[in-house]
């Protein structure tokens, strides 16, 4: 922490803190300590004071000793030898008459973080462990699990833990908390502190006394305690039924999953739950501290994507207010865009279209982004409102409606006509980089439709020397080719002179690359070219993979009231993954949901896929390559590690399967044509260890069944168990999309 | 658990920093300057992530307050902990404002240091921390105050110590609530949303234990007791409100809330919040707005908005502003009201037009002439809701309070010697009107 000028300002006080005279006087004493906090707080180096500061920690005045001790605790990893000066004067404070010395002076030496350091607090701590000031147990009990993590990976201290055990019947009720805490940290390795009966109902006719904090800890305590009885359960959730109500916000999520937890076999109670909660959810939601509110309307999507109906009579809430900052309005849309049913759609899209004019791009554009959404099932009405937008001739509303329309199109397929006779004209009013690939690709597509295509395209061609984007260019070649096939006569001319361009004065690799891939391509023939190009114009069904239906509630109720809704459950995964998985243990064992979300992303978060399902504990790698002979050679060589049986009904779509299969790095090495009897395909996939997973799918005429053997190239139950519920989720979804 | 803390003022100088756990470092300090308070976009989110550490931050007039965090945390409860810090510090210092916590700054260090302990929360209720923060610093205790503090950690009743004694037993009651409209700009004006959110607001200075119970014009209550005598719940039945929902303070009893929906309670000593509340049904809007816009040509716009009051013709409202928002474009304005002032603010963009007082059951006017500079930009005026802040001494929500009785079994006074002072102040939350 280099500051300028710090050396002289360490020069003066410590001159200062030296002198007598100034020593004498109590308040200039304090205020020459004050300024030395003062300076550490801004980031000046301040340890060269310390030996100073060590002596004026002998007083009687408790400020000027608070405030030595908080510089004593900031820097005596840095002066270890003089922090043991001190040691003295703190020993003598733990045993001073007045308990609120005590606490501080123990609360101040646990927090030496120094080597060396237990040896003198050991019996401090254990002392304050008995004390009759409860002030100083709390701390001491903290002061436990600080000692702790100073050791390390030490030992645990068997007397110690039952020590704390046994101070769980504490009378005050921030002691008991503090135990569960330091209990907690102490026994991280075992899996933290052991929650059994006695203790369980202990807490529980204890949640009454406590804070809101201790509430919410101890809620989240009894996560782990499994009633032995149904009737048990009852009692439990009885007894905390009025913290569902609690008028702290924390305590009422924290309710809120334990009862979500607890009642994981009784779906009629978690609904039942979920419909009481509703009224302070919606209270947090318009409440007036917005950061609660943000986190609230965070917690209302989560609900919302296992019960979509649940808030929609209460849509109302969600409209935002002209004064709301940023990232509520951006939250609300979301939710409204999720709550829509037939009884409010009207009122919603009515609503939605007064935001699309906001004077934020940003909000405009994500509330664009929503009326693509509810397109998907109210398409008609979104896309008159779309249509209508695209007249305000703004760039930034323009360039996302058209993003929207390319989407919708290839989900919707019904829209089309609709989409093709909005586009004329819109080529004025764009301008960025996203915009133009989606217009070029709707040209591509569906140009036959569209009457001016050709001459857009052309003006695209015509400027291309002076596009800045190359994803522009490739996707102008691509557009312009498959154009080239419904309308050969007013393309070749324009598709020559891209293509000329491409190859000899193109500077960007990608493009040239393409542009002689395509040029090569027509060399070999037009049928060549229709066979590689025409690709499937739209795939509804690949909405439904995107689009789960209904997720049940037990699939996110573990991450209920953390930071995974608000985060996000993609961005937590990466968050996550590098902090290693012992910390996240109990949370993150369950992998077969993590997989499941895998598979079932949704359309925004299709970039980070590649990062999912590696936060279990398998991890396979994408882009692997491997030949048809060595997975043969391979395939005969290995015994079936695993064979079952899913139920399967009509043919199937093997693009379909493909796809769905690459989203969790899983390859296709060989598929039989759609239709063929018996179907068969063979898949390959291989783990971070390097581990190779090889499976046979068998469809047998006539047979309601899917045959699965998958062989494996090293023998691990656990990674094979978790690459076969990868492998069944996805065979399971494409299963429910065609029956 | 929470890491650390910090605090910042608007150029993100830190003016407190206090770490508590040891995966967080100094530069977690300059990561949250430099990503959220130097950041060129508006906020995106209170929750932030720099390298797999979580930043919570509140903001309280330009005054940045971070909470810090490597676990995987309740969001919520680590908001609700700002908001205590923030209010706790209030209630010490008053405002929260950069110069306030820069001569608290040593206050602010023993209160982050009583309330958080190794990043857990600890006593936070401010009643309670006043024995154990030496504001004034030097102060030998006397053996009474340390006894004190022993029965205060030990006492059963966290929120109340014992042996409080007042001369005089005082209570005053504040219903503070908040009025919140989105009107839509059709000629009737449909409400879009509507709802009041309030809290009751007590202090006291009672002796002893005392017991408190609580009644207001709550329509379950009321038709719960209306049930003998069917001619009064006609009579009163008009008056009473429905609560959407409501929490209470710690020290209400919930369970005979439950029961009885009665509301009792030991109160701490001084300032608390009994109650929370929301209501959404029979709301009294105090004022409407009526707006009039017309586009005259392309460089000119005519303004024209009626306020009307809808209250008690005894009443009187306070503080009413309301901003009517001019174009970006605007070179000129001429206003002419009735009442108050009104004046242009081309920085803000608006019109804002104040009026001192207003009875109920009166109506104002303000008209205005707005020139615009002929633009070429082609992107139409949004046209902001008309928005409008004022006061009102009712509560626009109808709720009454019925009664307030004082039990103190142990000591010799009754009901009938307490004072109370009852207050209604209805104010302005986010009042919009679309035009």
């Amino acid at each position: 922490m280099p500051y300028l000028g710090s050396e002289d300002v360490v020069k003066e006080l410590k001159k200062a803190l030296c002198n007598p005279h100034i020593q004498a006087d109590r308040l200039r004493y304090r205020n020459v300590i004050q300024r030395v906090i003062r300076h550490m707080t801004q980031g000046l180096d301040m340890s060269g004071v310390f030996m100073e500061m060590v002596k004026a920690s002998a007083t009687v005045d408790i400020v000027q000793k608070k405030l030595v001790y908080l510089y004593m605790c900031t820097y005596a990893p840095l002066k270890p030898d003089l922090a043991l000066l001190a040691i003295n004067t703190l020993c003598k404070d733990c045993s001073d008459p007045n308990p609120m010395v005590r606490g501080l002076a123990l609360r101040s030496m646990c927090s030496l973080r120094m080597p060396g350091v237990q040896e003198y607090i050991q019996q401090p701590i254990l002392n304050g462990l008995r004390d009759k000031a409860s002030y100083v147990r709390r701390v001491a009990v903290l002061g436990c699990a600080k000692m702790h993590n100073l050791h390390g990976d030490a030992e645990v201290d068997g007397a110690l833990v039952n020590e704390l055990y046994s101070l769980l019947r504490d009378q005050d009720p921030i002691v008991v908390v503090n135990c569960l805490r330091s209990l907690e940290e102490i026994l991280k390795q075992e899996g933290g502190v052991v929650i059994n009966k006695p203790i369980a109902h202990h807490l529980l006719n204890r949640m009454s006394k406590l804070d809101q904090w201790g509430q919410a800890e101890v809620l989240n305590f009894l996560l782990r305690y499994q009633p032995r009885s149904e009737e048990e359960l009852f009692d439990i959730l009885n007894l905390l039924d009025s913290f569902l109500k609690s008028s702290s916000p924390g305590v009422v999520m924290g309710a809120t999953k334990l009862f979500l937890i607890l009642a994981k076999k009784f779906p009629h109670v978690q609904t039942d739950v979920l419909v009481r909660v509703k009224g302070p959810l919606l209270a947090a939601c318009s409440s007036e501290s917005r950061e609660l509110c943000f986190v609230a309307l965070c917690h209302v999507r989560q609900i919302l994507h296992s019960l979509p109906g649940h808030f929609s009579s209460h849509y109302k809430k969600f409209f935002c207010s002209y004064s709301e900052p940023h990232y509520i309005k951006l939250q609300k849309v979301e939710v409204l865009c999720e709550l829509v049913n037939d009884e409010n759609v009207q009122q919603v899209l009515e609503e939605l279209r007064g935001y699309c004019t906001d004077v934020s791009a940003d909000f405009s554009q994500a509330a664009i982004f929503a009326i693509g959404g509810i397109a998907r099932t109210y398409t008609d009405q979104c896309v008159q409102i779309l249509t209508e937008l695209l007249g305000l001739r703004q760039e930034h509303i323009t360039t996302v409606v058209v993003q929207t329309f390319r989407d919708l199109v290839w989900l919707c397929p019904q829209c089309t006509e609709a989409v093709c006779q909005a586009l004329p004209g819109c080529e004025e009013n764009i301008q960025d980089s996203e915009g133009k690939q989606a217009l070029i690709w709707l040209l591509g597509v569906h140009g036959e439709r569209i009457p001016n295509a050709p001459y857009v395209l052309e003006d695209f061609v015509d400027n291309v020397k002076s596009e800045t984007f190359p994803a522009v260019k490739m996707e102008l070649l691509t557009a312009l080719l498959r154009l080239f096939l419904s309308r050969p006569a007013e393309c070749q001319d324009m598709l020559g002179r891209l293509l000329h361009y491409c190859i000899e004065e193109e500077k960007d690799m990608a493009v040239r690359d393409r542009g002689l891939f395509y040029y090569r391509l027509l060399l070999v023939g037009i049928d060549e070219v229709r066979r590689i190009l025409c690709s499937p114009k739209s795939d509804p069904s690949l909405g439904l993979l995107e689009d789960p239906a209904e997720r049940p509630v037990n699939s996110w109720a573990s991450d209920f009231n953390t930071l995974v809704p608000v985060y996000g459950k993609a961005r937590w995964a990466t968050i996550s993954k590098y902090q290693g998985a012992k910390r996240h243990g109990p949370e993150l064992s369950n992998t077969t949901s993590f997989a499941t979300s895998g598979s079932l992303i949704p359309e925004e978060n299709k970039e980070r896929i590649q990062e999912l399902p590696d936060s279990g504990s398998l991890m396979l790698i994408p882009n692997l390559q491997l030949t048809a002979e060595y997975f043969e050679k391979t395939w005969l060589s290995l015994k079936v590690a695993h064979q079952h049986v899913l139920p399967w009904q009509g043919t199937v779509h093997p693009d379909t399967l493909q796809m769905a299969l690459q989203v969790v790095n899983i390859q296709t090495i060989a598929m039989s044509r759609a239709g063929a009897q018996p179907w068969k395909a063979y898949l390959s996939a291989q783990d971070d260890t390097g581990c190779l997973f090889l499976t046979e799918l068998l469809v047998e005429p006539e047979n309601s069944e899917i045959q699965i053997s998958v062989k494996q190239t090293e023998a691990r139950m656990e990674t094979l168990n978790s690459f076969i519920s990868v492998l069944e989720t996805v065979i399971g979804t494409i299963g429910d999309i065609k029956s | 658990m929470i890491g650390g803390l910090f605090i910042y003022n608007h150029k993100g100088e830190v003016l407190i920093s206090r770490v508590y756990r040891d995966d967080i470092g100094r530069n977690a300090v300059d990561a949250f300057r430099v990503n959220v308070i130097h950041a060129r976009q508006q906020v995106r989110s209170p929750v932030t992530n720099i390298a797999r550490t979580s930043f919570f931050h509140v903001k309280r007039s330009n005054i940045w307050l971070a909470a810090v965090t490597k676990q995987n945390v309740n969001a919520a409860m680590v908001f609700e902990f700002l908001y205590k810090m923030c209010d706790v510090m209030a209630a010490y210092f008053g405002k929260i404002s950069e110069e306030n916590i820069k001569n608290n700054f040593v206050l602010i260090y023993e209160l982050l240091d009583e309330i958080l302990d190794f990043g857990y929360p600890q006593n936070s209720e401010t009643g309670a921390l006043k024995t154990f923060i030496t504001q004034q610093g030097i102060k030998s205790q006397t053996k009474e105050e340390q006894s004190q503090i022993t029965s205060q950690v030990t006492g059963q009743i966290g929120w109340r110590r014992e042996g409080i004694k007042y001369r005089r037993n005082e209570l005053f009651l504040d219903v503070l609530e908040s009025v919140n409209l989105l009107m839509s700009p059709q000629a009737p004006g449909q409400v879009l949303s509507a709802h009041v959110s309030g809290r009751v607001v007590m202090k006291s200075y009672l002796s002893g234990m005392p017991e408190c119970k609580f009644g207001m014009n709550d329509k379950i209550v009321i038709e719960k007791q209306g049930k003998g005598t069917a001619d009064e719940t006609s009579k009163s039945g008009k008056q009473s409100i429905a609560i959407d929902d409501c929490t209470f303070h710690q020290c209400v009893r919930l369970s005979k809330f439950d029961s009885e929906r009665s509301i009792s309670f030991i109160p701490p000593d001084g300032e608390f919040e009994l109650m929370r509340y929301r209501t959404t049904k029979d709301i009294i809007l105090p004022f409407r707005v009526i707006p009039l816009v017309r586009e005259v040509g392309r460089t000119k716009l005519e303004v024209k908005v009626v306020i009307k009051s809808n209250f008690k013709p005894s009443l009187l409202a306070q503080k009413i502003e309301v901003r009517i928002p001019t174009p970006l474009n605007t070179s000129g304005v001429q206003v002419i009201c009735m009442k108050g002032k009104a004046k242009y603010k081309a920085s803000e963009n608006a019109i804002v037009w104040k009026i001192k007082r207003m009875a109920g059951m009166k109506e104002s006017q303000i008209s205005a002439e707005i020139e615009l500079l002929p633009t070429n930009d082609k992107k139409k005026w949004a046209r902001p809701p008309i928005s409008m802040n004022f006061e009102v001494p009712f509560a626009p929500s109808g709720l009454k309070v019925r009664y307030l009785k004082v039990f103190e079994p142990k000591l010799n006074y009754s009901d009938h010697d307490v004072i109370k002072w009852v207050r209604y102040i209805g104010r302005s939350g986010i009042y919009e009107t679309r035009c």
